[in-house]
Parts: C-alpha cells; structure tokens; sequence
C-alpha cells in the first residue's frame, strides 16, 4: 500500500507541474456547451410576418392566433412581426424572417360563404426541416383558429399524455450529454499527457525496470486520471447549476459511479495512446476522439426513444448505454429503470478495457525496458 | 520562375514532417460531416400507431401517410402496433372514444421537448386532413409558395457551410504549425540564410497553404456530393471562392506560427478561429436568419461571404449581396497578406 501511495503522489506532482492540462477536458466541453445553448438554448421560434388584407374580421382572428400557439418548447411557433407590407417582403428577401403570410381581400367573405378561403404561405426550404416545420406548424395554426372561429368539430379529436408534469427540454439533455464528455476527457487528457511525458523523459523505462508487478504502476496512474476526470465532470455540472439549475442532489454519488465506469473504459486506450502519440496530434486527436463519441453517443438526444437513429457503432462504446441513466439522475432526479443492466454493462466495458489495456501497456513497459 | 517552383515542392515535402496534423487538417472536416450527415433530423418520422379497428382509426392512418412535402418527403411513416397500455418507450397514437368523441390520443415516453412538438405537429396535421374533408369548401386552403421548387436535404446546407471551415482549417493549422516549427526546429536559420528573396519563400508558402485548403475542400465537396447526391453547378467557381478563405486562414496560421513561435499556441489558434468562424458564419443556417446580433458579428468572419457566394452553386438562386462578399473576401485577403508579409519581415528577415 506504501508503494501505491508514493506512486500516487509521484503522478500527483507530475501533474501539478503542468495543472493547465486539466483544461484540455474542460475547454472543449464548455465550448460545445456554450455553442449548444446558443443555438437551441434560446427562443425556437419562426419570425413572420402576417399581411392582412381580409377586409372582414376572420383575417385579423387568423393573425391574432397565429402568434397565440404555444409549442413544447413553452414559446409560441411564430414571433409575428409588425411589419408593412413593403418591409416585410424586404425582409423576407433578404432572409432576416422566414417566411410571410397573406391573407386576402375576400377571406372572410369566402370562409363565411363557405367558398374555400385562401392564405397564401411563402417560407423558404432551402433547409427540408425547416420547411416541414412551416407546414406542420401551420396545421397547429389552423386547429387553433377553426375553435376560435366556431368552426363544426372536427372528426377526429386530439389528446395527449406525457408521463412528467413538465416537459424536458432539449437543451438541458444535450448539456448533460456534454456533462459526460467531460468526465471521460478530463480522464483521458490527465493521462495521456503525463504518460506522454514520462515517456518522453524516460520514465517509463524505470517503470520497465521494475521488478514489481507493474500493476503498482499502472493504477495510481489509472486512479489520479479517473479522479481528474471526476473534478473536471462536476466542474461541468457546476456550471449546468448555474445555467441550467440542475444538479443530481443526492444521486451525485450514482453519477459519480456511473461516469467512473465509462472513464475506466476509456482511461486505458489513452494510456497506450500516451505511450505512442507525438505531444500535440495526441491532445488533438483524444479531444476528436471525444466529440465524436458525443455527437453518435446519444450526446445531442435521448438514447433509449431513439434507438432506430443509434448508428450500430454507438453500441461498441459505453458512453451510450450511461447517458440516459445520468439524465435521469441530474435532469429527472429518479433512480433509473435500467439501472442494474446499465451497471453491468458499464462494468463489463470497463473490466475488458482496464484488462486489455494495462495487459498491453505492461507489456510496451517490459518491452521498452 | 524556376525557383519558385523548387520553393513550392519542397513547402509540400515538409508535409513529412507533420503528417499527422496534415490529416488531421485535411480530413476531420469530411469525417464530422459523415458522422453529422447520419445523425442530422430527417423529415420522415416513424410514427407508432395502435392497428386501426374502426373507422376514424383508419381514416386517420391513411390521412398521416398523406402529410408530407409536395416538393419533398413524407413526414409521417405510419407503424402499426399492438398495444396494451403498457408504459410507452416514444410515443403510441390510439383512437378511441372520450366522451362518446372519436379522440386520437398521443401517448408520449420521457422524450423531449423537440420530438414532443415533431410527433404533435404531425398528428394534427394528419387530423386536420380530416377535418378538412368534413368541412370540404369552408376549409382553409394555404397555398404555399416554398422559396425553392425543391425541398433541399438539410444535409446540403450543412455540408455546404462547411466547405469554408474546412478550408479555412487547414489553411491555418497547417500554416500555424509549419512555421512554428521551423521556430522549435531551428530550421528557420536556413530561411534567413538563404539566397533566395524572403517574399518568395513566403510566396511558395502561402501558395501551398491554398493549394492544402482547396484540397481539403476538395475531399469534403465529394463527400457532399456522395452522400446527397447534390453537386455544385460550377466547381471551378466554388473552389474560386475557397481560395481567398484558404489565402486568409494560411496568412492568419502564418502569423500566429511567426509571432508565438510555439506549435500548439500557434496551432491552437488555428483551430479555434476556424471553429468560430464557422459557428459564427453561418453553419447551421443562413446568418441573416438568426438574431440582429448574430447577423451584425457574422459579416465579419468570411466564412459568411464564403456561404453566400457559393449557395448560388447548389442552389441555384442568389442570396445576399455578392459583390460586397467578393470585396469582403478579397479586402480581408489583402490585409491578411500585408499583416504577414510585415510580421516575416520582423521575425525572419530584420532579426535574422
């Protein structure tokens, strides 16, 4: 145990010689953050304008219910600008608003009548899903204005459950996706770079050398990068506190297990990396390496209801089993369904890779020697 | 001429030396393109359905396979289930009565707020279809007038945005990180012994830096084309307007390998302008479109410029004002170029 410990605090003085590599973890997490919240943190909205010509009351009802709806997001589909005629179709022209709406002379005329009135939507589709939002938004519209307007009910009524009060948002699923990139980066640049850097200075020969099990070696190493990794991660989720306000409350230490196990499976990898990669192509390469479990991960939505869109490749790496289960304990504050699977699964990845990596390292070790 | 082109030849040969951050520079951008181009939202949804026994029950399946795009995909793949009540995963659609009202209720899992307002946008467009053939001539008509004739795959416009990061990538990593070598090397002391006029060995540089970011734009337009099926209606044009982003992206590497002197400072420059840049210019839509603050900021980065002008190669159709991009691009360039040309002057020339 003596041993571990000096081996411990030698890694430990290593790193406080180079404490700015712990931003390697954090930097690009708050930078992904940070570009996520701008993009889908904020209002969803499309920006409109509606150019009412009715010369009869439906017109301006129809205007009116067209900023009314509310969507999921608790903002309403459209933000109708007041806008003339001439400004709007400027506007439009120049794409500072998506799309203009026109409601003619005769609206009400026709739609009392029963002569099938007309509204004329330009919207752009140079994106499909924006496109297909304007026309799945407008049937919300046209519901909505049917009730106002008196219309006989339809055939066909609506209704729908969600199993929360409240509905999750979007944002707050991505950032905790992001949580766990940080954990398992904070993890891998800790020891890739202080293994980079004894082996550039020759340590890992002594190590080699050694005439003690290497394991000695190789797990206070292993431990400091996992405890980085931790730090980091919580750094992370002090920041989703303040921006966000969640936190896991008394599930930390179930996070802290769960993202543990993930960063055992990876700390391994980037403890071989460290051992081969040239100093900066491997702090590149290891943050890559990241972003892209992120983004196929289940990084940017919810794994478990979007299993069809999971690329097979995503199941090959246990950050995609953990993410959902960590969205229930820091978003949801439940304990998670599959909570005894996710633990055996993690636990099998992590087994495997510390087995398989420090197996391998042991041997470069001796082979260096 | 001749030594210029000796110069040019042996500025590619030091590839040898950073092969890695060459395909790191090169290729990264085609790679996140791939992985975002099998995650990117797709129109058609899958939408569960409890299998029909009534009427209304199939009047409303045949209506959801109806919703779609005229000029596009469907939105709705209708799947029929068998479903007892049991906890939902995504979501589950079934018609029953509520009330003595035919009631399409939408079952919801634990998903979130954006595929909440997917599934519920299409169920009610799919229910409105039917109202509307039970209110026949009193029903609302929207005629739409889509911008384009065609509904564009979201997947074009993000590899399109893409283009000028690319470029600009690995212009300045690949200028950030050859010149600062030279300064860790010391092999920067050949530069200033050399006979040669130091504007030329710049010269050979930078032309080598364009010639890396238009073939790092090169890889990735293939890749666009590949997996879209959509290719630029002039190529030549497009690498047109690449070549002043790669000009201005290898002057700023250039400088920041010149005045820090250190590879990853230097290099980190390089990526995190090219990164901002990008999310500043445009990437996930048309600038103009999002906030006054956001457009403002965005007419700075010639990332924006660079999108504006080759939208009209996908698109077909002019956005923006090109004349005031081209200036943009080309004023950027030219003060880039006096920026560097300067900065050689004082790092290499005066205090060799």
């Amino acid at each position: 145990m003596k041993r571990f410990w000096i081996l411990f605090r030698t890694e430990l003085q290593a790193w406080r010689h180079d404490p700015i590599t712990a931003l390697g973890g954090l930097i690009p997490s708050v930078f992904i953050l940070v570009a996520f919240g701008l993009l889908f943190g904020g209002r969803l909205s499309f920006k409109i304008a509606v150019l009412n010509n009715d010369e009869g009351a439906h017109g301006m009802v129809l205007a009116e219910t067209v900023g009314e709806v509310l969507s999921p997001f608790g903002s309403s589909y459209y933000d109708v600008l007041d806008l003339t005629d001439e400004a709007a179709w400027a506007e439009y022209a120049a794409h500072r608003i998506d799309g203009v709406w026109v409601i003619p002379p005769d609206f009400s005329e026709r739609l009392t009548a029963g002569q099938e009135p007309v509204i004329e939507m330009h919207f752009s589709n140079y994106n499909d899903d924006r496109a297909k939002n304007h026309r799945i938004y407008s049937a919300e519209i046209l519901w909505r204005f049917y009730d106002k307007v008196g219309m006989p009910r339809p055939p066909l009524a609506l209704a729908e459950t969600y199993p929360r009060p409240q509905m999750i948002e979007w944002f707050p699923v991505i950032a905790v996706g992001v949580s766990l990139l940080s954990f398992m980066l904070g993890a891998m640049i800790n020891i890739f770079v202080l293994t980079h850097k004894e082996h550039v200075a020759g340590v890992t020969i002594e190590f080699g050398l050694a005439p003690r099990s290497l394991v000695w070696i190789l797990l206070p190493k292993t431990l400091l990068a996992l405890l980085t990794g931790l730090v980091t991660g919580t750094v992370l989720l002090g920041i989703l506190y303040l921006w966000l306000g969640v936190w896991p409350g008394r599930f930390l230490g179930a996070v802290y297990l769960l993202a543990a196990l993930v960063i055992l499976f990876w700390v391994p990898l980037a403890l071989l990396w460290g051992m081969r990669a040239r100093y900066f192509v491997g702090v590149i390469a290891t943050i890559l390496l990241g972003l892209t479990v992120f983004f196929v991960g289940g990084g940017l939505s919810m794994v478990r209801y979007n299993r069809e869109n999971v690329p097979w490749f995503s199941w090959l790496f246990p950050n995609t089993y953990a993410v959902d289960p960590l969205r229930d304990l820091v978003l949801f504050s439940t304990w998670p369904a599959d909570w005894r699977s996710t633990l055996l699964i993690l636990a099998g990845f992590a087994v495997l890779s510390v087995g398989v990596g420090w197996g391998l390292a042991a041997r470069q070790l001796r082979r260096l020697a | 001429m001749r030594r210029f082109w000796l110069l040019l030849v042996n500025e590619f040969r030091l590839a040898r030396t950073a092969v890695p951050i060459h395909m790191v520079a090169i290729v990264q951008p085609t790679v996140l393109y791939l992985v975002m181009s099998v995650i990117l939202v797709q129109p058609t949804f899958d939408m569960a359905v409890v299998r029909p026994t009534t009427v209304a029950g199939q009047a409303l399946v045949m209506a959801m396979e109806e919703v779609g795009s005229p000029v596009g995909l469907p939105y709705i793949q209708p799947i029929l289930v068998d479903w007892d009540g049991e906890p939902v995963a995504r979501q589950v659609i079934a018609v029953e009565e509520r009330d003595g009202v035919p009631t399409a209720v939408q079952h919801f899992g634990l998903i979130d707020s954006n595929l909440v307002k997917n599934f519920r946008n299409r169920l009610t467009a799919a229910a409105l279809r039917l109202w509307h053939r039970d209110l026949d001539r009193r029903a609302v008509r929207i005629v739409e007038v889509p911008w384009l004739a065609r509904d564009v795959p979201y997947t074009v416009y993000f590899g399109m945005a893409l283009l000028p990061l690319t470029a600009f990538l690995a212009g300045s990593v690949l200028g950030a990180v050859l010149t600062a070598q030279e300064f860790e090397m010391g092999t920067i002391t050949e530069y200033r012994l050399a006979p040669a006029p130091p504007l030329l060995i710049l010269g050979a540089r930078l032309v080598r830096l364009v010639i890396s970011a238009l073939a790092a734009g090169g890889v990735l337009l293939v890749a666009v084309g590949l997996v879209t099926g959509v290719w630029p209606s002039a190529v030549w044009l497009v690498f047109v307007v690449l070549a002043p982003v790669g000009l201005i992206a290898g002057c700023l590497g250039t400088l920041a390998g010149l005045l820090l002197r250190k590879v990853i400072p230097a290099f980190l420059v390089g990526l995190v302008t090219s990164f901002v840049g990008w999310l500043l210019g445009g990437a996930f839509g048309l600038a103009a479109g999002f906030s006054a603050a956001y457009a403002l900021v965005s007419r700075l980065m010639p990332d924006t410029h660079a999108v504006e002008l080759i939208f009209p190669r996908y698109y077909g159709i002019s956005i923006g004002r090109p004349l005031v991009s081209v200036a943009v691009l080309l004023a950027l360039s030219a003060a880039m170029l006096g920026l560097t040309v300067v900065a050689y002057r004082r790092q290499v020339v005066t205090q060799g």
